[in-house]
């Protein structure tokens, strides 16, 4: 053991702000802010009423405040937690309770980052297709044909229709090449469309 | 055991309900209600606001969650949408953006 982990025992009651570039274990009461550039723990006696700005967060008493970390927040099984995570890494364990909104930044593995709900964002995904012209010009007016008799879905398929050209290029490329034949499909309301390559 | 499985070629639009587990290898677009579980494999790509008992999520999933017993997103998954479950698990890698609400 040699780093000196500070341990805010759990009969202590602090308030005020706190900074520290080590880690820190709370057992009992902090209320204000924290911040360190190390690692929290908050035991299963732990109460923080507070917003905190840590390297890495484990949590297993009760957090009230949002948690802002550059490495990771990890709310354990006995962890409480109400308020907003912000960080790359997020592990909720089974039998955490938590609730707020989660952020983890980089959302590079989501193809789509701008259509966090389906409906709201209708504009952004038309970038993507502008990265495929050869292909959609061609398809262009399948999917804008689609949208017609679904207007209901318009909203939820305008946006959409960017992406299965996105993923499946080379079947974007034939859904070109067939592009008379879902044209029959727009009287359907319902479409399903079963791409085989 | 598992009995509807949508293929990783398969393109839905449209709503899916049903009685019984759902997996999903494709991409499905539209609403799902399940009184079962639905597992979004690595391949599956959703955006959907589904309704079910339990989720797995190793897929994307773009859309709001409401399960009734657990929403669990894996290691590979991707989720950007709202989850609310009584119970919600968060994997070590995994990618999500939202809010969470557990009903207590």
């Amino acid at each position: 053991m040699a780093e000196v982990t500070t341990v805010i025992g759990d009969t202590i009651r602090f308030v005020g702000n706190l900074s520290g570039d080590e880690d820190l274990t709370i057992r009992g009461r902090v209320e204000g802010t924290i911040q360190l550039s190390k690692t929290l723990i908050v035991e299963p006696t732990g109460v923080v009423k507070a917003d905190v700005t840590v390297q890495n967060a484990v949590i297993s008493g009760v957090v009230v405040g949002n948690v802002t970390a550059t490495d990771s927040v990890e709310i354990l099984r006995e962890g409480r937690m109400v308020g907003d995570i912000a960080a790359p890494r997020v592990i909720l364990v089974d039998g955490a309770s938590f609730r707020g909104q989660v952020d983890m930044g980089n959302l590079e593995g989501v193809k789509r980052e701008p259509v966090k709900r389906v409906a709201t964002t209708p504009s952004r995904p038309a970038a993507p297709p502008a990265r495929k012209p050869d292909v959609k010009a061609a398809a262009a007016p399948v999917p804008t044909a689609k949208p017609e008799p679904v207007k209901a879905e318009a909203a939820k398929a305008a946006p959409v229709r960017a992406e299965p050209a996105a993923r499946p290029v080379d079947s974007g490329k034939k859904a070109a090449l067939e592009a008379p034949k879902p044209k029959l499909m727009t009287d359907k309301k319902r479409k399903v469309v079963v791409k085989k390559h | 055991m598992t009995n509807t499985i949508i293929g990783n070629t398969i393109v839905i639009d449209g709503e899916i309900s049903g009685e019984e587990d759902l997996v999903i290898r494709g991409t499905v677009k539209g609403k799902i209600a399940l009184k079962e579980s639905l597992y979004v494999e690595n391949s599956g790509n959703v955006e959907a606001d589904i309704e079910t008992r339990n989720v797995e999520v190793s897929g994307t999933v773009t859309g709001n969650i409401v399960a009734t017993d657990k929403v669990e997103i894996k290691t590979d998954g991707r989720m950007v949408g709202d989850i609310k479950a009584p119970r919600i698990l968060i994997a070590d890698g995994a990618n999500f953006k939202g809010n969470v609400d557990m009903g207590r």
